[in-house]
């Protein structure tokens, strides 16, 4: 097994040089020693945010369009169910409805997207690079965040715009977002990294309908029957929830550490299975 | 030598039942050196793609021995795919990037510097006359444009070893002309360049060397030249059918014959070129035959013997497979 040092370091390349006529690459410029320096990693990481942002910008309207939908129907669609509405019912409309934007992109969108990766060859393809794993991985998911941020910002605007809410954000909401739209997004990758690809599209649909309907965002846990609690207690989606609750809307949910800790959990164990899947060799 | 594989073999299991595996690779000897163009020559489901994925270090084979540039590569699959530059035989999904773009960040992620690799994009994009499409979006190009996008993709910053898996499918008679010069030009340049293909008629003139792949076993490899030694006292006889005549039988001095549609190539000795042309010349006289050539045996006849001899193709599949 290689060591860390080597898998950080060892994929990285380094710059050859030519005669800038375009010419030949000269025999020595052909080598293959290593320059182990963080700043090649850090070119490599940049180059590759490049080459996806530019492979999925195409995405990123569509991707605005059907996170606005669910804000939509969320913050305008939901009070419709109930004749009279409280102060309460509607702060957790007006926070679920950016936690239920970013968690449906992270494990619906980005499995599908990534399983039509590994259909097409294109992910083959990267992987045949001589970049190291790990950098791509976290280049793909930075371009993933930046095609989902906008989308949870329009959720979260059109609650207090609808409602007049007055919100109270902490700074603890940056890493809150970055957190959970990482997370749900690893899950999302891994998903689609160790299911056949078919399957993992499949398995999306269930989610949708799962994170929707029987997932206390947009509702407190206790609502739900025992037995859905305690898988709550586990699964991510509560957490995600909470952690951004508490931190547009601090005075009114508290975040316990345990939510923190839950989805650290979660996000380490998506990024490891993500990311020996992608070193993985049959 | 840049590229050495020695008694290299990749078993892929059966999940379902055992019993059921399939060596895709047996015992391969290989060895590419500086400045050579390799033929990796073989039907579909060969072995050749399961080969080239050994070398990048996408697979990892049950035994043998690969060596880049001297290195394991086996044990150092980070450094093979260093060493090596693929073109994948799948298209490469490039939407969203312009041709340019596309060339130029792979060029800059296989280590490039920025204004030298432009300097070399601009110089492929004008030999393979790309220019019109250089800033079109991937999704609108076609089959042989992307190809070549993909090939220059792969030569922009070439390994010391360069991997082409089907370089030329789907691309216009006159751009391979250009494609081909440039396949040289890389292995000019030092580059030991291995071709996979199913294409034996270009392979013919464009290898230095070629090995012929068939289920999963080197069956044959030399240069163009040594193979068809052994067919160097045949001729090759090939008739194009009016449309609507069946092919005619055998005459007896034909040694194989193939039909295909409405075409038939016949294998015969040198010495009954005199009989070939006068039976091929009254079947034109008969209106069953349009037109007719005898010709020396080419390396596709030397092919088609070979991975006949080993059984594992119905004639009309090796046509098809032969079929450029």
């Amino acid at each position: 097994m290689p060591s860390l040092h080597d898998f950080w370091l060892g994929a990285t390349t380094r710059r050859r040089s030519w005669r800038p006529s375009g010419g030949a690459p000269s025999a020595t410029t052909r080598g293959t020693r290593t320059d182990r320096l963080p700043g090649d990693l850090l070119r490599t990481y940049a180059l590759l945010v490049r080459w996806q942002a530019l492979r999925l910008k195409g995405f990123l309207p569509l991707a605005i369009v059907v996170q606005s939908l669910f804000a939509l129907g969320i913050v305008i669609g939901y009070p419709l169910l109930f004749p009279e509405i409280d102060p309460l019912t509607i702060l957790f409309l007006a926070t679920g409805a950016p936690a239920i934007t970013l968690i449906s992109m992270g494990l619906v969108a980005v499995p599908q997207v990534v399983a039509q990766a590994r259909l097409a060859g294109s992910l083959e393809y990267i992987r045949s690079l001589p970049v190291a794993r790990l950098v791509y991985l976290f280049a793909d998911l930075t371009v993933w965040m930046a095609i989902v941020l906008p989308g949870v910002v329009f959720a979260l605007a059109i609650g207090v715009l609808r409602f007049g809410l007055d919100l109270d954000v902490t700074p603890l909401v940056v890493p809150a977002f970055l957190l959970v739209a990482l997370t749900s997004a690893s899950v999302g990758y891994a998903m689609a990294s160790v299911l056949p690809p078919t399957i993992a599209m499949l398995l999306t649909q269930v989610l949708v309908v799962f994170v929707l309907m029987f997932s206390p965002l947009n509702f407190p846990p206790e609502r739900l029957p025992e037995w859905l609690q305690a898988i709550h207690a586990f699964l991510p989606v509560q957490a995600m929830g909470e952690v951004i609750r508490g931190t547009v809307a601090s005075s009114t949910f508290p975040t316990t550490v345990g939510a923190w800790a839950l989805l650290a959990a979660w996000c380490v164990g998506g990024l490891g299975i993500a990311y020996v899947t992608l070193r993985r060799r049959g | 030598m840049l590229l050495e594989i020695e008694g290299l073999t990749k078993t892929y299991r059966s999940r379902i039942r055992r019993g059921r595996d399939v060596r895709a690779n047996d015992g391969i000897d290989l060895s590419v050196e500086a400045g050579q163009v390799f033929g990796l020559l073989g039907h579909n489901g060969a072995g050749k793609t399961t080969l080239v994925n050994q070398i990048i270090g996408l697979l990892r084979p049950d035994s043998g021995a690969i060596r880049l540039e001297g290195r394991d590569a086996i044990a150092d699959p980070a450094f093979a795919r260093r060493a090596c530059s693929l073109q994948p035989q799948a298209q490469l999904p490039i939407d969203g990037l312009t041709p340019d773009q596309a060339i130029e960040l792979i060029g800059r992620l296989r280590g490039g510097d920025r204004v030298e690799v432009r300097a070399r994009r601009d110089r492929f994009i004008d030999e393979l006359s790309l220019a019109e499409w250089r800033r079109t979006d991937g999704q609108r190009l076609s089959g042989g444009v992307k190809r070549l996008v993909s090939f220059a993709m792969a030569a922009v910053v070439p390994g010391s070893v360069v991997i082409l898996d089907e370089p030329t499918n789907d691309v216009d008679p006159v751009r391979r002309r250009l494609l081909w010069q440039q396949v040289r030009g890389l292995a000019d340049e030092g580059a030991a360049v291995l071709l996979v293909t199913h294409n034996v008629v270009e392979a013919e003139r464009s290898v230095d060397r070629l090995a012929i792949l068939d289920r999963g076993r080197v069956i044959a490899q030399g240069t163009p030249a040594e193979l068809k030694s052994g067919v160097a006292e045949e001729l090759r006889l090939e008739l194009v059918l009016e449309p609507d005549a069946a092919a005619p039988l055998p005459a007896p001095f034909i040694q194989r014959y193939v039909p295909n549609g409405t075409r038939a190539v016949a294998t015969i000795p040198a010495a009954s070129a005199g009989d070939a042309v006068a039976w091929a010349d009254a079947l034109r006289r008969d209106g069953i035959v349009e037109e007719y050539s005898v010709a020396p045996a080419t390396l596709e006849d030397v092919y088609i013997e070979l991975v006949g001899r080993a059984d594992t193709l119905s004639d009309k599949e090796a046509i098809d497979a032969l079929a450029a």
